[in-house]
């Protein structure tokens, strides 16, 4: 196996992008303890994050998060099978119910993070 | 009778059957359980944090829970955001351990493949995971309020 | 009165008592039938440019699946492989990724057969039914849980597509494990527990990262990226289901 073979078809470049994508939202998780850790230093000390090069950090991720979520979800639904009645449920619907599982706590999520702000 | 030898030949054990013992891999089944688990967290969870907590928030664009110490550290005090952190952090680095380990086999790296390398990976994410619990319990006292 | 298209073809060459490595020879060759494919190429070479090239092949039309070999830098079946898809551009023809090569286009298939066999491709029954014993019966959609991954004919493109059969050899591979999964999902068979060792071996079903590229290239819609990852989960739920069943 020649070392760059995943440069040969862009299947095999967009599975290694796949793989990739752990890295980043590696990052950006430890970035996130620090952010939890931060509220050690008490009323005074606390700055939140806000330079303009952690913004770009986080829309490259968001990027390669986006790309992960559609991927994974999109494969994990392909191979769960659930029978109803004996038939099996069609893989676009298990599909679409991730999607929608992912919508739902997308909106609880945001919802906690902003109206607890207050 | 003789005649009979030749053919024992020709069933049962065939070449690379033997060539490894096959032992079932309980090691590989729960590594690869807890890479699913940690991949859905990841993907129905990880981009709305990093939306609003990394982008929107440090903009201005919207109020968020973390950019004002008393919001972040009452939130911060709940028992069952602490267990939701947990969760939301622990949980996909073993996913991260998994991929970055095969990452590494595609691009050429067999070891990444051996006992070594899997302590390495997955004991990195069970070292998170103790840090995690670590710094939610120590940061800001449960508070039940 | 127009001439006859030609097309270009470079095929792979090696002979294991003259060559040190495989080479490419080029061959220009009437292309006057647009329904030709790679395969009647080939045939065109061997009989009328130079006897001695070597490939495999049978019976003309994606049944048997001994013609697979890399079209372009794509694992294929050369039977289903038209040449007007390629042409005015060279086509170029390899013997398939991830194996030895023995002679020219010929690959040295020992090792899935190895596969195949350890995986026990047939019915396995507890108990033998005697030949009165009556017929099995079964439903559509029992019949239906395992339709597709038994429509495979071995033609091994999914190893040829598999980079990791390609890092490492001692992979069970894409098609072993869908022949795997059609028996066990066979409500007629009782195999599992014999399988199951080899399949949940660290070589087995663990070693694929989902690459999927098996199911892409599979001529015959196996999907055997999706047996994997089902033979994963279903091995897991095994072991993490209280009352699984692990006979
Ligand atoms: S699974 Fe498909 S590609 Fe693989 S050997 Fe069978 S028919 Fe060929
Ligand atoms: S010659 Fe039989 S499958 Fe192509």
């Amino acid at each position: 196996m020649p070392r760059g073979w995943w440069t040969r078809r862009s299947n095999y470049f967009w599975y290694i992008v796949r793989e990739f994508t752990s890295l980043p939202l590696a990052l950006w998780l430890l970035w996130f303890l620090l952010e939890i850790r931060r509220a050690q230093d008490g009323p005074s000390g606390y700055h939140p994050h806000s330079s303009l090069g952690f913004v770009i950090f986080s829309v490259i991720v968001l990027l390669f998060a986006l790309y992960h979520s559609v991927t994974f979800l999109s494969l994990a639904g392909a191979i769960l099978h659930f029978n109803v009645a004996d038939r099996p449920i069609p893989s676009q619907l298990i599909v679409l119910s991730q999607f929608a599982a992912w919508a739902a706590a997308s909106v609880v999520v945001g919802f906690v993070l902003i109206y607890f702000a207050r | 009778m003789n005649a009979e030898l030749p053919l024992s030949h020709t069933v049962g054990e065939g070449q690379g059957e033997g060539r490894h013992r096959h032992k079932p891999a309980i090691a590989h089944l729960f590594w690869w359980f807890m890479f699913a688990q940690g991949g859905v967290l990841a993907a129905i969870l990880l981009p709305v944090h990093i939306l609003i907590q990394g982008i929107l928030g440090p903009l201005g664009i919207v109020p968020v829970v973390d950019r004002h110490y008393d919001t972040w550290a009452n939130v911060l005090g709940n028992p069952l955001v602490k267990l939701y952190l947990l969760v939301l952090i622990a949980f996909p680095f073993f996913h991260f351990a998994h991929r970055l380990r095969y990452l590494l086999v595609d691009l050429g790296v067999p070891a990444a493949r051996g006992v070594p390398a899997q302590i390495v990976f997955y004991g990195g994410a069970v070292a998170v995971t103790l840090g995690t619990i670590y710094i939610l319990l120590t940061t800001v006292p449960i508070s039940f309020g | 009165m127009t001439a006859t298209k030609r097309i270009t073809i470079k095929a792979t060459r090696f002979d294991p008592d003259k060559d040190e490595k495989p080479r490419l020879q080029t061959y220009e060759i009437p292309f006057s039938d647009d329904s030709m494919v790679v395969l009647d190429a080939l045939n065109y070479i061997k009989g009328h440019v130079d006897g001695s090239l070597s490939y495999r092949w049978s019976c003309r039309m994606g049944i048997c699946g001994s013609c697979g070999m890399m079209v372009d830098g794509v694992p294929k079946l050369t039977c289903n492989a038209f040449l007007r898809d390629h042409w005015p551009r060279p086509i170029t023809v390899e013997p398939l990724n991830n194996f030895p090569v023995i002679r020219d286009l010929v690959i040295d298939m020992d090792d899935f057969m190895h596969k195949l066999k350890a995986i026990k491709p047939w019915v396995i029954r507890k108990q033998p039914v005697p030949l009165g014993g009556g017929a099995f019966v079964q439903t559509t959609a029992q019949i239906d849980e395992f339709r597709q991954f038994s429509q495979c004919i071995n033609c091994m493109l999914c190893y040829a597509a598999c980079p990791v059969y390609g890092l490492n050899n001692e992979f069970l591979g894409p098609a072993a494990i869908a022949l795997a999964r059609r028996y066990n999902v066979d409500s007629r068979d009782e195999g599992l527990g014999q399988r199951l060792p080899v399949l949940a071996d660290a070589e087995g079903v663990w070693e694929c990262s989902f690459v999927g590229e098996c199911s892409v290239v599979c001529p015959k819609g196996v999907d055997p990226a999706k047996a994997i990852q089902q033979t994963k989960l279903d091995t897991t739920m095994r072991f993490v289901l209280p009352f699984g069943n692990r006979d």
